[in-house]
């Protein structure tokens, strides 16, 4: 029974060193964020390096990134005060030998399956664009590189690596890409295609950027506004490529795929909805949905 | 009665020991095995590029199998942050603003300042003169610089405006053909070829002997030695190796001087959008280690991995051209005894004998060149062993042939008979 005793002394005690022991070092934040040490509170501050006992607030819409113990990363963005002795978990760096880290690796490539276009959109999907060799401090994902567009919504998005509050957006006609024929100014990252709609018409070509405010960004996006029957004619040809006893979900899904690989964005979006609605036991059909509104900031 | 089982065991090893070899002393096994090595020979001795439409040959063209250490298999490297190393991003500023950032930086404290921008010529005439009194009130500063040959064929330290006689340079250059092969070796000093007084030292080694002299002592030594780099850190969206402090931050204040004093302080240009392409280069660390890719790590990452190299002291030793070569010919002579003992005894099962071989023996000798990589920090190249396992296959076909024709014409002894099969 002692021996008992002693070894649990002995293992909470380790337990106890390890999450005590923890370093927290500031890699970057934006906003409003403070560290409380000693009882003193101060501005954070890139690079500056905590242990456990100190805690961190976050302001509402501030985030910050911390690196535990010089190496696992984690990052806070919701708003609060986090005593940072509660990330003991968040510093665990999971290291295994190279041999089994190998022998995993054998195993997983010659037993793991290629997938298939229903299963795995994503490895199939032709929508990307092309690298960029840009200094921008905004960045637009290449699958808007062209977005077509005849109904529904979906919004063009981009991401900011500037701690800006405020951004640009510029619309451009087919032939003049100097003078934009809309420019608004949104604090989110992006804008909804239906908000365009007054200044767009159906049947012509557009081009979108978005800037921080004040700055410029030469990286065009393409957006061709489609007329109806020209639509209508693309699913018809869609939906014809059906294999016969397509249920109706399994259509829908279908279609939606195709769309969003014809970069129909809008309409994919109604379809995978429709596929959803059509079969909700179907996981994938779900999960897919989740992640086609992901990946285009599809709230 | 059914054998226990460590006797079936024993039995099985003993069964396989002896498949290997019964034929491993044979005179055909060392003959094959040395007309292995004749075709290998006479095959790159062919001066016509026969790869040209192989697409395997052109997709594998700048593949090494340690780069599934790097890629795949080593942990990502060592996670820990260097807290030797300070990186300042430049961004998009103009000489001015990398004026303004070189004093916040030098008022910070770092023992030593890189600043990893080649200047080509004067630019505007009040933007460079502001530059050039910063750079020379910074005596702790070091300009990049590029190492080229003049009209004369000599040595020269080129691309930077702003270098002078005073000015601590080091040279960027790696040695790859083009931006498109992987950076996987540097030369801590080059050395004029005819004037062996004209040595440039590399931008890292001129960081290194102002900030730690051990650690300069590792490498003073290595003049126009190529050295291969020991990636340990990377930079990427998910993984941050090194403390990277944007431009707005420093000149905001928003930085803690700690993390900058006595440190080794790099400005230069980062991004860790993998998008972003720009001033990255392709390393052994990319996810995709072999055919068509992206490039992965900023240019001053991988001086800075250099950097941490030597710090810690993590070189990586090269084995030696005939000891890669002595242990291809020990595999290909353990492997074509093996074949030949199938080919010979079994010869319904040799072609699934020898192709499982080579797919187990791929799979082994890769991992052998890894783990000895990892634990020994040697780098062998295992290429011609697995080249000759390959051969051997096909070269019994042939040996046969040979054997049999010397057999008639001069009696050679051979355990291959006349159309066995």
């Amino acid at each position: 029974m002692k021996k008992l005793l002693f070894v649990s002394l002995l293992l909470s005690s380790a337990v106890f060193v390890q999450a005590q022991g923890a370093d927290f070092l500031i890699y970057s934040f934006k906003g409003n964020v403070s560290v409380v040490e000693n009882n003193a509170e101060a501005k954070a501050k890139v690079g500056k390096l905590m242990n456990s006992s100190a805690t961190i607030k976050v302001a509402n819409g501030s985030a910050v990134t911390l690196i535990c113990n010089e190496a696992a990363m984690f990052t806070i963005t919701k708003g609060g005060t986090y005593p940072l002795r509660n990330f003991g978990d968040s510093c665990k760096v999971s290291k295994s030998s190279v041999s089994s880290n190998y022998v995993k690796y054998v195993w997983a490539q010659m037993t793991k399956s290629s997938g298939s276009p229903g299963s795995n959109r994503k490895a199939y999907m032709n929508t990307v664009g092309a690298v960029s060799r840009s200094i921008n401090n905004v960045w637009i994902d290449p699958r808007l590189d062209t977005v077509n567009y005849c109904d529904g919504d979906v919004p063009l998005s981009w991401k900011s690596y500037a701690d800006a509050e405020e951004f640009e957006f510029f619309l451009f006609s087919s032939t003049d890409i100097v003078n934009p024929i809309y420019k608004t100014t949104v604090k989110k990252h992006k804008v909804p295609v239906s908000d365009l709609l007054g200044k767009i018409k159906p049947g012509n070509t557009y081009y979108w950027t978005a800037a921080v405010k004040g700055e410029e960004n030469d990286d065009l996006k393409v957006l061709n506004y489609k007329k109806k029957e020209d639509f209508k004619s693309i699913l018809e040809t869609i939906k014809a490529q059906g294999v016969p006893f397509e249920g109706d979900a399994e259509q829908a899904y279908r279609i939606a795929f195709m769309l969003e690989d014809a970069h129909f964005l809008a309409e994919a979006h109604d379809y995978y909805e429709k596929a959803a609605t059509a079969d909700e036991a179907n996981v994938l059909y779900r999960s897919t949905l989740m992640s086609f509104r992901k990946d285009y900031e599809i709230k | 009665m059914k054998k226990p089982l460590h006797k079936r065991l024993g039995h099985g090893v003993k069964h396989a020991h002896r498949r290997v070899t019964k034929y491993l002393m044979e005179r055909d096994t060392l003959f094959a095995t040395l007309w292995v090595f004749i075709f290998i020979f006479v095959l790159g001795s062919i001066p016509l590029n026969l790869g040209i439409l192989n697409p395997v040959k052109l997709g594998l063209k700048d593949f090494d199998f340690n780069d599934l250490y790097y890629s795949k298999v080593g942990n990502k490297q060592k996670n820990d942050i260097d807290s030797n190393i300070v990186v300042v991003n430049i961004g998009r500023a103009d000489r001015e603003a990398i004026a303004m950032l070189v004093e916040k930086t030098a008022s910070m404290g770092p023992k030593v300042i890189g600043l990893d921008v080649l200047f080509d010529g004067p630019r505007d005439p009040y933007q460079d003169s502001l530059l050039r009194e910063t750079i020379n009130k910074t005596p702790n500063l070091v300009l990049a610089v590029k190492y080229l040959t003049d009209s004369s064929h000599k040595l020269i330290a080129a691309n930077n405006y702003f270098k002078n006689d005073k000015t601590l340079y080091g040279h960027v250059n790696f040695p790859t053909h083009g931006d498109k092969e992987t950076i996987r070796s540097y030369y801590p000093f080059k050395e004029d070829d005819k004037e062996h007084d004209i040595i440039i030292p590399s931008f890292t080694t001129t960081l290194l002997k102002q900030y730690n002299q051990e650690a300069y002592h590792r490498i003073e030594k290595k003049i126009n030695k190529e050295t291969i780099i020991s990636y340990s850190r990377t930079l990427t969206e998910h993984k941050k190796q090194y403390l990277v402090v944007q431009p707005e931050d420093l000149m905001m204040d928003m930085v803690d001087s700690s993390s900058f004093k006595n440190r080794i302080a790099l400005l230069a240009y980062v991004n860790d959008n993998p998008n972003d392409i720009e001033d990255k280069k392709f390393t052994p660390m990319n996810e995709k280690y072999a055919g068509k890719s992206t490039p992965d790590m900023n240019g001053i990452i991988v001086h800075a991995n250099i950097l941490s190299m030597v710090l810690e002291n993590n070189f990586i030793k090269k084995f030696p051209g005939w000891g890669n070569w002595l242990l291809a010919i020990i595999v290909c002579w353990l492997h074509m005894s093996f074949f030949i003992h199938y080919y010979l005894e079994s010869h319904i099962w040799f072609h699934l004998a020898a192709k499982i071989a080579q797919v187990l023996s791929a799979i082994f000798f890769v991992w052998l060149g890894i783990e000895i990589y990892n634990r020994y920090h040697v780098k062998v190249n295992m290429k011609y062993s697995l080249i000759t396992i390959v051969m051997a296959v096909d070269v019994i076909y042939f040996y046969e042939a040979w054997a049999t024709w010397m057999h008639k014409k001069y009696h050679y002894n051979t355990v291959f008979k006349p159309h066995h099969h």
